[in-house]
This record gives C-alpha cells, structure tokens and sequence, in this order.
C-alpha cells in the first residue's frame, strides 16, 4: 500500500437531510480526464451508496468510517450529514480537517446553527463554500475562516429599475427624446 | 423546468437584476447537485445565457456565475466562445471572482487552446494573492493530462510560488458576522501543497533534482503547511522505495515529522515507516511506534482511529513491537467509537502473550453483545488466529467459540465462526472431538443449508478418524432424515465414509442406512446413495476409498487457467482432444495443509478484510473480493501462476515453443540504473536442454526511434552456445519491448549446474523521430550491466512443513562463513531480502522477517530443476569484529550444495 501522490484526494462531498434526502452531493472527478469509476457517472449506483452509508452512520456518533472502499468522515447536525469522502489509504486526518473547514465556514457564513433551513435558505453560499473548499477533487483550502472570507455575500438590493423623474427638466428630456425618435420615424418611413 | 426557463428569462433581461439572478442561479445549481442533469441543447442555451451576466459587474453574482457555468462545462457544445471574457476577467476583474475565473478558465481551454492563455496563468502563479496563486496552481493541475508540456514551461513561476510569501486578502464583499471565530489568517500557505504537487509531476522521473529540491526546502523549514508536509512524506516515499539507502541521508528529516506539531504529519510519517518495514531498522520504527502511541491518547477521534488503524496493521506482521501501546489499546477496549474498539481488540488480540489469553477472551465475551454482526466477525477471525498461535488454549477458544454460535446472527457472522472451528480441528488435532461434538449439535438446528453441507463434509473426512466413530452417525442420519435435498444428499457421502473404516459391524449397519435412501425422493440423493452402495459392496475397498476418500488435491487455481486457457483456445482443432488433468499439478493432503496453517498464521485479520467486512450489506464490494482474492493467494501459488504466465509467453514464440517445459523462471534483473536512456531488465528462464534469457528494454528517449534492438552477449564459458537471438524490430519513444537470446545448456550430469557470466551490450539502429520513413538510422551500441547465472537459477523456492526432519535426513553439507561489514552498515533485513531473491529458495517457519538486531537464523527451502531437495540454515551473529555469517547448505546434489554454500554476492 503506498501513498497517493496525485492532488485528486478528495472523492465526493454529500450532504444529506434526516430523510436520507440529497441536499448537495458531488462526485469528483479530474476535469479533463474520462472517470473510471461507476460511482461518479451512474447516478442509480451514488444513490444506494448514499443509502448504505446513511444506514450505517446515523445515529453512530463516530467521526469516521470506512466504508466500500473509501475512507469517510463525517459530522451530523440535528437534521443534516455532511459527508467528506476519499480513498481507502487516504489520510484520515486530512480529510477530516477538509470537512472541519467546510463545517467551519459554514457556520460562519450561515451564522447560525446547521440545520437543513439555514442551509436551503442560504444555498448559494453554501455551494460557493464547498467549490472554495475542494475544487474538482483538489483540496483548496482547509481553514474555515479562510474558506468564508472567499464567500461573497448575495447582493443586497435590487437596484430600482425604472427611475421616473416628476421633475420640470425631466418632463423636458422626455420630451425632447421622443421628438426626436418620432422625426426619425418619420423621416425613415416617408 | 420552471427553473430552466426563469434562468433564461432572468438572464436575458435588461437590466440584470443581480440579486434575482443570484437566487435563480442557486436555485440551479441546487438541480444540479440533486443529481439532475440537463440536455446538452438545454445545457448550452443556459450556458450563453449565463455568460450575458457579465455584463453586470455585481462580483457576488459573478462569483456564483461562475460556478454555474463550471458545472455546464461537461455538459454543454461551444463553450470555447466563453474564453474572451473570462480572460478579460482575470486581466482586470476584482480580486474577490478572479480566482473562480481561472478555475473556470481551466475547463474551458484544452490542449489546442491553452497557448492562448499561458502568460495569463503565469502571472497568476506569481500573484501575490494567495487565492489567485492556488486558484492557477490548482487549474494547471487539471491541465496536465491534455497539455503537460505547455505547462510544463512554467516551472520557474512554480517554483518560484512554493517559497514566496503570499497573503491572503479579504474584500467587502465577504464580510461575515463572525461568530466567536478568530480572525481571517493573513496566510494560509496552502499554496505551497499545490505548487509542491506540480512540481513533483514535472521532476517525478528525476530522483537527484527531487532529492536536491525535498532537501533544499526542509533545511530552511520553508514549508510551513501541513498538507505540503504530508505531500512531501509522501515523495520521500516514493524515493525510498526506488532506493532504500536514502532512509539513512533522510532520517532527521523523519524525527522532525514524527514530533510535528500537527497530528496529520506525524501520522503520515508513521504510516510510511510501519507500512516499508523493510527499508527501516527496529529502532526507527520503534521510534514510529512511539508516536503512535502518544496519539492513542488524543481527544480527536479520527486521529484515534488512524492511530489505531496502523498499529493494528503492524500487529499482524509483528506483534512484539506493538506490545507496548497493550496498555493504551486496552483504554481504548471501552472508547464510544466501535470501530476504534473493535481494532483495539484485534490489536490485543495478536500483541497478547499466553497468560493474557483467558482475560482478553472474557473481556471480548462481555462486549460481544454490543456490536454489530460486522465487527463481531472481525473479533472471530482474530480469535481464529489467536487459537493457532496458543495451541494450548484451544479449550477456552472453543467455549468462547460455541458461546457465540448459540447466539442469533447472520450467515457471514456464523459462517466465520463455523470456519474457526474447521480451522482449530485441522490444526490441533487434541481439540477435534470437543469440535465436532460442537458442530454436530449447531447442526441440529442449522438454518444455513451451505454451512450443514460444509459441516457434514468435515464430519464425513475426521469422524472416521476418531475413537468413537459410530456417535457421529446419529448425528449425520438425522439430517438424512429431516433436511431439504442438498443437505441429504451431502449427508448420504458422509455416512458411506464412515463404511471404510475397518469394523464389521458399523459398516453393515450404514449399509443399511444407505438403502432406506435408495427410496428417496432427489435423484441427486438417489444417485449418490446407489453410488456409495455399488462401492461398499467391492471387496477390498480400495477402489471405494479412492473415489470417496481421495488422497490428494488438484492445485485449483491452475486449473482454473488451464480451463480458460482450454476453452479460450481460437485454434478450434484443439477441442478433438479432450482437456486432460494430468497437466494440473497435485498436491498431497500434507502439503496442502502445510501452505494453509502458514497462510492462515500470517495472513490472519489484514486491513482489506476489516474494510471488507465493514460494507457486508452493500451490494458494491466486488472489487472488494477481488482484493481480498489476490491477497490469500500463497507465495507457492503466485510463484507457480508466475511460472504459468511465462512459459505461455515463451511456447508463443514458435523458436521457443518446442523446447519442452520451462523449468525455473529467475526474478527480474537490473541491468541498467533506473534513470538511464534505456532501461534494461533481464529474466533468466531455465529449460530442459536451453537457457532463454528475456531482455525486456525500455526506451525512455523522447525523440529516438530504435530499430531492430539486439542484445550482444559473450560468454565467458564454453560450455553454454548461443543459439538464437530474437530482436525488437521497433521501439518507439517512451514504449517497451522484449528481446530473448537463446543458449544451450550442457546436458552431461556433472556439468548440469553450470555458472556463467554473460558479457552484454545492446546493439541498435538509432532514428530521430522526424526522420523521413525512407531513411536509415545508423547503429549504435550501448554497454550495460553483465548477467550471471548463479545457483539460484537452478533452484526452484518449495514450501515445506518439517523443516528440521528434512535438515536432518539430507546427507552432503557444505558450509561457508562471511564477514558482512560492521554493524553500523549493515541492516540485517535488507540482507535477509537479497539472500532470499538471490538463492532463489522459500523462507521456512517465518524466518524472513528479523526480530532482534543482533543475532538471526534463516531458514530456507528449495527443490533443484532435477528435483532434488536443497536446504540452508544461514546464522547471523552480530560482534565486535563485524557482523558474521554462516551458511550451511544440505541437499541431495553435492554439487548444487557446494554451489550455493559457496555462492553469495
């Protein structure tokens, strides 16, 4: 059994609700290279995994697992997992610190408690979180702090659309633009 | 599809209204991470649309903008169009996306359209923002299967970015209300992991640059990330497994990781010692050890684990060095998490001594109620190999053993429990009528039709064997009488079993019991009971014994490619003639008992198994057996598939093909250093009347075609003539071919043994890779290493039980004693490995692995190509004077004996 040198370590990120519902799953895999694995392309395959890896962690309150060939950790909420998955000789350790940093910067971009509302209601900085955290299978960043302050806010306001100006000049340019269309017409049609 | 058709709206809209679009594009994405996917019309028509949001300058819409048409990458046409803008992105956009937009970048481009980009990616490379420098470290990365050179050519910046202080910057946009955190870290240094890693992919085939870069590094300790750290253990690995004298020059390097301040490192270094027993001395592990130990302790229950996890790993191989972790490990028998306690448990279990056994064995019986069918099996297998290591024991086992059958469980669960118990009859023979008497009453209400079928078997092969036989046959009768077919007809085989034995009386009455089956309602039963019958009745029985009580075993797993080979045949003539069993090498009952006992001593509980058995329910684990397949398999019958797949090989080459049965297979020589131009190997195959050595040569040029590669060899004996010689027409850069030179062997008795040098040199016609298809390359030659057919050659490795009867038996001795060195330079290991290649001979009794740094034995075993028995005793005594040698050869061929006592590199 020898080490992994490659960057790719991270093998899939899940998180699911107590229902065994998908709130996020990915299955990474290398951009430009075509997947080996049935896991990461067959959709009917990830769910029974999912299935069985649910069934054996609810309620375990252990931290890691080693599961059909892979090494998983993971940390369970009132009514969600989050799951952190990776190869069977991966460290452990690593692992568990990617999934510390993303639970991490969850709580500090959701500031609140985890649970499955805060993270519906806030799902894009949620998703902005795990591509900041693990980027196609590399592992971009641990730390939790850092990984929120790559989190951008959701725009506050909706600029107003249409600004009716009341005023005496504005009633003027108002005028003055459609003269100048209606001339054209004009001009363009005769 | 509502949200299909919102995006677009949202998107084409005038003007882009970013908070709308960010909520619709979550929403997406949400699909998206479902599992959904889209057209690739659908995906595409998303894809332009989404690109139309650039033109808003919100960087929090275009962060998630980004995002989403990552994810639409894989799935849409065109997406080359998109490159202008992201590119104008990373030249002037805000800080906060522009990481997003070279990772984005990265998926869009491929191979054609990479140049494009280049500068752009070194500049990023050496920007001082830590997420843009990871962000373009990272996409290059991705970039490597489609365009390695172009990458490549920015090792400078690479390198560059690995020691460069890079800060990690933080924008308005990304203000949280931080609760109760620290403060945003000024630097990460995650980078350096990234730029470590792509490096080590430009510099993989050059070991002094990596060596001279890990050393550069460590020795101004610029890495301050720990998962460059680990990276960087794990290079050093792959160094040391190329070459193992560079633990010595890199062990302070060691001692640093293994008292690092993050857990994760010291682990990864631990891992790599415990895992390359070989390459390190007692002492360095020990140190490894050590640390373990002190993680065992640690509030972080991952780090238990992984902790815990390796030691129990180390505890199959060699249990003494884990011994003083006993203390810890039995804290952890109660630890919540019941992964961690179930390896505590299997470490305990194989680190205990004798008068421990019975405490452990109670404690395990108190817990076994808790835990999971899994685990239990887990514990059951280490009991298993508990009881043949304390042969002594086997009555506390055994109640432990029937305790556990009695209670509810499923059929894996009572299968390895029943496999236990087959296990402890075979090899203690003391324990067998406790045993059966076991099995006979699990059987009585057995649910699982395979393990009665098992079971009657056994009772049928040692029943008879015992003192009371006739007890046995109430048992078995009663299934005939009460079970489903399968189970009846097994039953009916088990009883004529016992017929052979030697007593009137039982044999009339199992008659008797056999004709009520003739009336039975299987014709399977029938048959067999008619079978059985028709046997009984010959007079002197052994015809009957020798179809019911068969005194050997084919070896199945060459039958099993034989078969194949048979059926897979595309020269249909070859059916005429049926498949003939002779060619599948028997094993006698002896000798098959002797590789199991080994295997099931050393093989016991290893990782794949315990993660095997975690993901029983789970319907993927094929894989998984397969692992576990490759694994069981014994060294005899790896060596003999080995064997198989080069006399295949070779009977393919129609000069080859006719001469006969290939005799001995050596293992692989080197005979160039791993880094040179062209990389040779050579395997010397031994056959009747010929020696065929197979060159195989590697090209590792990047613009050289060879052609017609040939190796010259001379021979400094006059004994051996060279035959033929089969070249490689073509080699092409970066690719791999075989070249076999032929030579006759000396076929007088006194000579059959002869020693040789081969003088070699590789003889070519050199072809640059653009030259025209008409044009001649020109020869050339290229000196490599001598080869030499040792003693070894002639010796095939053989497994065998009773080593110290067969010493004694064999007549000519020969011994020899060197002088190897003093202590510092020589590790015994090492040592012991090369002897046991070199003499080509199998390590008996579990000799190979050294215990104690000061004194050794190692005992070998081998059968000669004419099949006379070779046996060596080699002593090793550490001294003042250095460390000393002795080795003692005994065999069936005087002449062979003296060779190999004599012979030793």
């Amino acid at each position: 059994m020898s080490f992994n040198v490659s960057l790719y370590s991270i093998d899939a990120i899940v998180i699911l609700d107590n229902q065994q519902n998908r709130i996020f799953t990915k299955y990474y895999k290398p951009p430009h290279e075509t997947p080996e694995n049935d896991l990461i392309t067959n959709i009917k395959k990830q769910k029974q995994f999912e299935k069985d890896l649910f069934k054996k962690t609810l309620k375990q309150n252990t931290d890691i697992i080693l599961f059909d060939n892979h090494t998983v950790v993971y940390k369970e909420y009132a009514d969600t997992i989050v799951y952190v998955i990776g190869g069977l000789n991966e460290s452990e350790v690593l692992l568990y610190n990617v999934l510390q940093g993303l639970t991490g910067a969850f709580e500090i971009i959701l500031s609140s408690q985890l649970d499955k509302r805060s993270m519906l209601e806030s799902y894009d900085m949620l998703v902005l979180a795990i591509d900041e955290t693990v980027d196609d299978g590399i592992i971009l960043e641990t730390d939790a702090s850092a990984i929120a302050a790559r989190v951008t806010n959701p725009p506050t306001e909706d600029a107003v659309n249409i600004k009716i100006d009341l005023s005496e000049k504005g009633l003027l340019n108002a005028f003055n633009f459609a003269k100048k269309n209606i001339s054209e017409r004009l001009q363009q049609g005769f | 599809m509502t949200v299909y058709q919102e995006c677009l709206q949202a998107c084409n809209a005038s003007p882009i209204q970013a908070k709308k679009c960010r909520k619709l594009l979550s929403r997406l994405l949400r699909l998206f991470y479902a599992g959904e996917t889209f057209p690739t019309v659908e995906s595409t028509n998303l894809f332009f649309s989404i690109s139309k949001l650039f033109h808003n300058d919100d960087p929090s819409l275009r962060q998630i903008a980004y995002l989403a048409i990552k994810e639409l990458c894989s799935m849409s046409n065109d997406i080359l169009m998109i490159t202008a803008s992201i590119m104008k992105d990373i030249q002037n956009g805000d800080a906060v996306y522009k990481p997003d937009a070279v990772r984005t970048l990265s998926r869009v481009l491929d191979g054609s359209t990479i140049h494009a980009a280049e500068r752009l990616f070194k500049n990023c490379i050496v920007d001082s923002n830590q997420s843009i420098s990871s962000a373009a470290l990272v996409s290059s990365y991705h970039l490597l299967p489609v365009a390695k050179d172009v990458v490549k050519r920015w090792t400078t910046e690479v390198q560059e970015s690995i020691t460069a202080n890079k800060v990690f910057p933080t924008s308005p946009y990304t203000q949280h209300e931080f609760t109760g955190y620290n403060k945003t870290p000024n630097s990460t240094f995650i980078h350096q992991y990234h730029a470590l890693s792509l490096i080590y992919q430009f510099r993989n085939n050059d070991k002094m640059s990596l060596i001279k870069m890990i050393q550069q590094l460590t020795e101004r300790k610029t890495l301050t990330n720990s998962l460059a750290q680990i990276q960087m253990i794990r290079f050093v690995e792959k160094l040391i497994l190329d070459d193992p004298n560079f633990v010595h020059s890199l062990w302070p390097l060691f001692v640093n990781w293994l008292n690092n301040k993050s857990d994760m490192v010291e682990l990864e270094a631990a891992k790599l010692i415990l895992n390359n027993t070989s390459k390190f001395n007692s002492e360095q592990q020990m140190h490894a050890i050590t640390t373990l130990q002190s993680l065992l302790g640690v509030p972080r229950t991952v780090t238990r684990f992984a902790a815990v996890r390796v030691l129990n790993k180390v505890a199959i191989k060699d249990a003494d060095k884990v011994g003083v972790c006993n203390l810890e490990l039995e804290r952890l028998i109660s630890d919540q998490s019941r992964s961690i306690s179930t390896y505590a448990i299997t470490t305990l279990l194989k680190t205990g001594n004798i008068e421990s056994v019975d405490r452990l064995v109670q404690a395990i019986s108190n817990f076994m109620d808790e835990i999971s069918d899994e685990f239990k099996i887990i514990v059951i297998d280490a009991i298993r190999t508990l009881s043949l290591k304390f042969p002594a024991k086997y009555k506390s086992m055994l109640t432990f053993l029937n305790d556990v059958l009695r209670e509810e469980g499923g059929f894996n669960f009572k299968n390895s429990i029943v496999e236990a118990i087959f296990d402890i009859i075979k090899f203690i023979p003391e324990s067998k009528e406790i045993a059966l008497e076991m099995l006979c009453e699990f059987i009585e209400d057995c649910e699982y039709t395979e393990l009665s079928v098992r079971i009657l078997h056994l009772l049928g092969n040692e029943g008879p064997k015992t003192a009371n036989p006739s007890t046995y046959v109430r048992y078995i009768y009663n299934r005939v009488v009460l079970e489903n077919s399968i189970v009846r007809s097994s039953a009916v085989i088990a009883l004529s079993k016992f017929a052979l034995i030697n007593d009137k009386d039982l044999n009339k009455s199992i008659k008797i019991l056999l004709k009520r089956s003739l009336q039975d309602v299987d014709d399977e039963v029938r048959d067999r009971a008619v079978l059985s019958l028709k046997l009984l009745e010959s007079k002197d029985l052994v015809e009957a014994k020798s179809y019911l009580l068969p005194q050997f075993k084919y070896s199945l797993p060459i039958l099993e490619q034989e078969l194949t080979k048979y059926v897979q045949n595309p020269d249909k003539s070859s059916f005429k003639s049926s498949f003939s069993i002779e060619s599948i090498p028997k094993i006698s009952e002896e000798e098959y008992m002797a590789v199991q006992y080994k295997e099931k001593l050393t093989g016991g509980i290893d990782d794949v198994i315990v993660d095997g058995s975690d993901d029983l329910n789970s319907k993927g684990n094929e894989s998984n057996d397969d692992v576990k397949g490759l694994d069981k398999i014994s060294d005899v019958t790896k060596y003999t598939l080995l064997q198989q797949q080069y006399q295949n090989e070779l009977s393919a080459l129609p000069e080859i093909g006719d001469y006969g049965t290939l005799l001995h297979s050596s293992a692989p020589v080197e005979l160039t250093e791993k880094e040179t131009e062209f990389v040779v190997t050579a395997i010397k195959h031994i056959f009747p009347k010929h020696v065929v050595v197979e060159f195989s040569i590697e090209n590792t040029l990047d613009d050289i075609i060879l052609e017609n590669v040939n190796v010259v060899t001379q021979l400094d004996t006059e004994e051996y003539t060279e035959e033929l010689t089969l070249p490689i027409e073509l080699l092409n850069p970066h690719s791999k071919g075989k070249a076999y030179s032929s030579f006759t062997r000396p076929e007088d008795d006194d000579e059959k043994f002869m020693l040789t040098t081969m003088n070699n040199t590789l003889a070519y016609l050199t072809k640059d890779v653009d030259a025209e298809a008409d044009e001649e390359g020109f020869p050339d030659e290229y000196q490599i290493e001598d080869l030499s057919l040792t003693p070894g050659d002639f010796v095939i490795p053989t497994y065998i039980s009773n080593f110290t009867n067969v010493w004694d038996e064999l007549s000519n001795e020969e011994s020899a004693v060197y002088n190897l060195g003093d202590e510092e330079s020589v590790d015994l290991q090492q040592v012991v490995t090369k002897l046991i290649v070199t003499m080509s001979m199998m390590p008996i009794e579990g000799t190979e692995v050294v215990t104690s740094g000061k004194n050794h034995s190692l005992k070998l075993f081998g059968k000669s190509i004419a099949g006379g028995r070779l046996a060596a005793v080699i002593k090793f005594a550490v001294s003042s004077k250095g460390v000393m040698m002795k080795n003692v050869v005994k065999g069936e061929e005087a002449e062979l004996v003296e060779l190999v006592a004599n012979y030793l590199e």
